[in-house]
């Protein structure tokens, strides 16, 4: 009994802290090499949003995987176009596609997908990326501890010029920066969308932004990153399971990743774990 | 004479660089509407003459453009200190929401007041933590007042549907403010209909005007966010000024909701607002370098908000679009404007 619903909760915990952790690393990866990214959340909207248009008019998993990713690395090209070619202020541009992606999202699912649908929604198999999630954060870290171009994202992202004298290209790393950003993005707006099986408008509903107050709270390290990600996943589902029966209101529970986040910045800030490089050319 | 005159190259090359991405940006939305089976010129003739062909479009657009010119001046006194404040959507909930409660318990025109003060002051204490953290502790205000929108959706949604409810309501909404303390709008001729919201908002662009560029807390500010290592040097408190600006900044936001409360919607309810505090940086971002700029940059987007409609009702095209043509603009502006200095140009 007891055992039962343990297990239950763990699931639970996975179930909803894996968009977290695939997000997360996807802000990682676009902080790390110097590219501020509130835009998390857009990315992950419109991918939900294509993965599911995919599916209701292919019906296959595999596509509608593809689309998510495509999406989401699209938007992150544009994102490193607009910060990096054109120099955009990182938080404007982030603005501006979290903008159209809310926009865009809305128009394509209005025009796209039928809301008397109810046919078949075979969504990438959500086991497989609860895996990746669970994997990613060991997997980040030793890349970017361990191999070169993962150093070479590090260096780029602590001092830009340096890493110019040193004969990396600061855009280029911040291409394949962005274009990882997109693919976990991809990854994880595609899994909202397959947990919860269709898609609605805003339907991340903060949770890019939870993403990056995790991130900051495991101080822009892989592992610590994904750990905050289990918290807020493990605190949503204490709230789920014990729904009705304690009274505390559900937005207390929603708003406690957002306030430690707050708490974190104030605290950790003055020693300061963020890339030191974070918005240099 | 010749160093005044401005070279081709000059004029040229901002307009090389904008003109690609204003094709994209035009090209994405003709595609749009194309996609959606109408033709550009038709949604663009219905969003004209619904936001500006009758007296009762126009007054339809001026009460979109209130809240979006306030939370815009907001997002601008912040700008102009170098601060981002992402966070007066969630100053501006938190503003309506006082507002909304002071409401109930005060009357007539020092009610009115009453609400005006209680909706800045809970906007003012909902931007201080981002201000502060800036200040003292170098936190990003950006992460911060995501974060506290966020908390303030949440905060507001509670509050409206438990222990602040209107008991004879079905949905979450406070109990609507007492009568003597809201704020019809007037007639302006026979048709027109303006706001008080609207008049105070012009009222407020001239008083930071003068305050930002007739004051020396105003230079103060500015020289902060132009460059804060030189006013520090020049002797301003840069941090000060960072508490400060942040301080009006939520103060004006708080107003904005406190004003929509008072002047149109009566009450507080969950998803009080459609996205005021993130358009009006549109808005701001918009506005250029001087206040002045608001006007248009408010009026533009309280047209699309109100075109959005009509074109939704008329067209089909979906409400989104708005938010796709506002991310656009953005991005095509912030190509000349928002750029950063590379030193190894």
């Amino acid at each position: 009994m007891i055992s039962d619903a343990l297990s239950n909760l763990v699931f639970q915990t996975v179930i909803l802290a894996s968009p977290l952790i695939l997000a997360a690393l996807g802000g990682y990866f676009s902080e790390r090499s110097g590219v501020v990214n509130i835009a998390l959340e857009g990315k992950m909207l419109m991918a939900a949003c294509l993965s599911t248009v995919v599916v209701i008019h292919t019906q296959s998993p595999w596509l509608s995987l593809a689309a998510g990713i495509l999406a989401a690395t699209v938007f992150s090209g544009v994102h490193w176009m607009m910060t990096q070619v054109y120099r955009i202020d990182a938080v404007v541009s982030g603005m501006a596609i979290n903008a159209i992606s809310l926009g865009g999202s809305n128009f394509v699912n209005s025009k796209m997908i039928d809301p008397r649908y109810s046919g078949p929604m075979p969504y990438f198999w959500a086991g497989a990326l609860w895996a990746i999630a669970m994997a990613a954060p060991a997997l980040v870290w030793a890349y970017s501890r361990w191999t070169r171009s993962g150093l070479r994202l590090m260096a780029v992202g602590s001092d830009p010029d340096k890493a110019r004298t040193m004969g990396v290209n600061p855009l280029w790393v911040r291409c394949l920066a962005l274009a990882g950003t997109g693919l976990l993005c991809g990854l994880s707006g595609t899994l909202i969308a397959s947990n919860a099986g269709s898609f609605q408008d805003n339907m991340t509903a903060g949770r890019g932004y939870i993403a990056l107050a995790a991130l900051i709270l495991g101080g822009w390290r892989p592992v610590p990153t994904a750990l905050a990600c289990l918290a807020f996943g493990l605190f949503q589902a204490i709230e789920l399971s014990l729904q009705g029966t304690v009274r505390i209101p559900s937005q207390a529970w929603n708003s406690l990743p957002y306030l430690v986040a707050i708490l974190a910045i104030a605290g950790f800030s003055a020693k300061n774990r963020a890339p030191a490089g974070t918005g240099k050319l | 004479m010749m160093a005044l005159a401005p070279r081709l190259q000059d004029v040229a090359k901002p307009l090389l660089r904008v003109a690609p991405v204003a094709a994209v940006a035009v090209g994405l939305i003709v595609g749009a509407f194309l996609f959606a089976n109408v033709s550009p010129a038709v949604a663009l003739s219905t969003l004209a003459t619904s936001a500006f062909g009758t007296p009762q479009g126009f007054s339809k657009t001026l009460e979109e453009t209130a809240p979006l010119l306030i939370a815009g001046i907001a997002v601008f006194v912040a700008l102009k200190a170098g601060l981002f404040n992402i966070g007066v959507e969630g100053q501006l909930l938190v503003g309506a929401f006082a507002a909304a409660l002071a409401g109930q318990h005060f009357r007539g025109s020092v009610g009115v007041l009453a609400c005006l003060l209680a909706g800045m002051a809970a906007g003012l204490i909902w931007a201080l933590p981002a201000g502060l953290i800036k200040a003292l502790r170098n936190g990003h205000e950006v992460i911060t007042t995501i974060m506290l929108n966020n908390i303030a959706v949440l905060t507001t949604q509670y509050l409206a549907g438990g222990p602040f409810k209107d008991p004879t309501s079905q949905s979450p909404r406070t109990v609507p403010i007492d009568a003597s303390v809201a704020m019809p709008s007037f007639h302006v001729g026979s048709q027109l209909m303006v706001s008080p919201a609207l008049v105070i908002g012009l009222a407020l662009v001239v008083g930071i005007s003068v305050w930002l560029f007739r004051t020396v807390a105003g230079y103060e500010l500015r020289a902060t966010g132009a460059n804060p290592t030189a006013a520090k040097f020049a002797g301003v408190n840069a941090k000060t000024m960072i508490v400060y600006s942040m301080g009006a900044s939520g103060a004006i936001g708080g107003l904005a909701g406190a004003l929509q409360v008072l002047a149109f919607k009566g009450q507080f309810y969950d998803g009080f607002s459609p996205g005021y505090g993130f358009t009006g940086l549109g808005v701001a971002l918009l506005a250029g370098n001087s206040p002045l700029g608001l006007l248009p940059s408010a009026l533009l987007f309280g047209a699309l908000a109100k075109g959005a409609t009509s074109m939704q009702s008329l067209l089909g095209v979906p409400k989104g679009i708005t938010y796709v043509v506002m991310g656009l603009l953005i991005v095509t502006y912030a190509v000349v404007r928002y750029r950063k200095a590379v030193a190894h140009d």
